[in-house]
């Protein structure tokens, strides 16, 4: 590789950007699935 | 396991006519794919060996999707179950019958890619050995997840979808050592490849048949 | 099947993680010195390199509990495999965004076959075909050992795809992947690892919740009479 690789911010906040968003989707998500779960088993009348 | 493998092969070439609708699915793929690439020669026979080995890996979902219907038909899988003999040597007996199947295909393909890519192998028993080992290779996993997935609602689908990542070494080590075959092999390099889809073999042989008791247990 | 964990540990380790994750980033990002070649984009590396490090844990964890399942045939097992496979999904899904991203300033294409992101995606597409497995078995016990078999053989092949890639690429290619951090900054490296292994652990002890309770729900016998329906 020849020279300085000049710039590039706009691909590393895409990245950080990107990431954080996915994680954070991802762990609402699971907080969300786990609390229907939950609400489900109780409805049912399943030991919780 | 021989009992188990000569009811296989009996069961082929009851069925003959189907392994003749699965080659010719395999020449019209190889067909379609130099229209992929258009009528330059040069670029066909560059790409030949790739072209051969994905329309193999296209016609084994049909043979071994095929390889478990007698079963499902008839819920003859349990049946086989209740007899003596262990399922490790009807696992190998369908593996070894569906390797045999698809280097025959295998075999049958080359002529077709000689015509369509002007791909004559330099050296036929490379290509031979690639063939017999990129199968074997193919058939390992492909039998064993086409047990489970006989049984499962979305077959067609699944089977593909869990195979293809799977033999990504095997498909990368044939595609190579099929390549140079054609092409020409100045620095000896096939002998790399035809030990890694050796080893990838004896893995998968293996591990698979190992793993085939828990598969089809109830 | 005993009572699924109502434990906070899980939410103690995510904010953990998000405060590691903060950290480190910010380090990264503005104190760090700039790289000497490549430049800002090499930032990517500090929040990729513990991804990739993470992803691998996940993938040996999920071999792990398919062993386990194999072996001891409880399904606490089975569900902490799913999470796993899941999670290992998750963050190989991220590592081909950050590699791509990374890759298009440097080689100026989006994908460039590295061994390594593309051993990741291989397996990738193997973990996504272990979850489709899942969805549609519907026996809770034929899911289960398949799905730990399918792993055991996903996992198996890892190593080497790896070696297959790395061979079939080094006819190419001679330049050495520089994809290493330059020695002189470990400390958002290691910051942002611990952050997202955090939240790996946190994920995952979330998501196997949600398994075991699904397995639950399964497993258990329908009720003879629905809440509030006596004839």
């Amino acid at each position: 590789m020849s020279g300085v690789v000049v710039g590039g911010w706009g691909f590393v906040w895409a990245a950080y950007g990107i990431t954080a968003a996915v994680l954070l989707i991802y762990g609402v998500s699971l907080i969300t699935r786990l609390r229907e779960e939950r609400a489900r088993a109780a409805a049912e009348g399943e030991p919780r | 396991m021989i009992a188990a493998l000569s009811k296989e092969l009996l069961l082929q070439w009851r069925t003959r006519a189907q392994m003749l609708a699965v080659f010719v699915f395999g020449a019209a793929s190889l067909l379609l794919f130099s229209f992929a690439i258009g009528p330059n020669t040069d670029a066909m026979r560059t790409f030949s060996a790739g072209f051969l080995w994905l329309g193999l890996l296209l016609s084994s979902t049909l043979t071994l999707a095929e390889s478990f219907h007698a079963e499902m038909e008839n819920r003859a899988l349990e049946g086989l179950l209740l007899l003596p003999s262990n399922p490790r040597a009807l696992y190998y007996g369908k593996a070894i019958a569906n390797w045999l199947q698809l280097a025959i295909l295998g075999v049958m393909l080359v002529p077709v890619m000689v015509i369509l890519y002007d791909a004559g192998p330099k050296q036929i028993l490379l290509m031979l050995l690639v063939i017999i080992l990129g199968t074997a290779g193919l058939s390992a996993p492909g039998t064993l997840y086409a047990a489970m997935t006989a049984q499962v609602r979305a077959k067609q689908t699944l089977l593909p979808l869990l195979l293809f990542p799977l033999i990504v070494p095997a498909l990368l080590a044939s595609v190579k050592a099929t390549s140079l075959a054609i092409l020409g092999d100045p620095m000896e390099q096939s002998r790399a490849w035809l030990g890694l889809l050796f080893a990838f073999d004896l893995i998968y042989w293996a591990l698979c048949g190992l793993l085939y008791g828990r598969v089809v247990e109830e | 099947m005993t009572e699924v964990s109502t434990s906070k540990t899980p939410y103690v380790f995510l904010t953990l993680g998000v405060i590691c994750l903060l950290v480190g980033s910010y380090v990264g990002l503005f104190i760090a010195p700039r790289e000497e070649y490549m430049g800002d984009v090499q930032r990517i590396m500090y929040v990729h390199v513990p991804t990739a490090w993470n992803w691998m844990l996940a993938v040996i964890f999920a071999f792990g509990c398919a062993i386990a399942f194999l072996f001891k045939s409880d399904f606490k097992w089975d569900a902490r495999m799913e999470a796993g496979v899941e999670v290992s999904v998750l963050f190989a899904l991220l590592l081909c965004i950050q590699g791509s991203l990374w890759a298009k300033p440097t080689w100026g294409v989006w994908w460039d076959w590295d061994p390594r992101l593309t051993s990741v995606a291989v397996l990738l597409f193997a973990s996504l075909g272990i979850l489709a497995l899942r969805k549609f078995v519907e026996d809770p016990l034929k899911r289960a050992i398949w799905s730990a078999v399918a792993t055991i053989i996903a996992s198996v092949d890892l190593p080497i795809v790896y070696f297959s890639v790395k061979w079939w690429n080094s006819l190419h290619q001679q330049q050495s992947s520089p994809q290493t951090v330059s020695s002189a900054f470990h400390l958002p490296l290691r910051v942002n690892a611990f952050g997202i292994l955090f939240l790996m652990i946190a994920f995952i002890m979330l998501r196997t919740r949600v398994a075991a309770m699904r397995l639950r729900y399964e497993t258990s016998a329908p009720p003879l009479v629905a809440e509030g329906e006596l004839a």
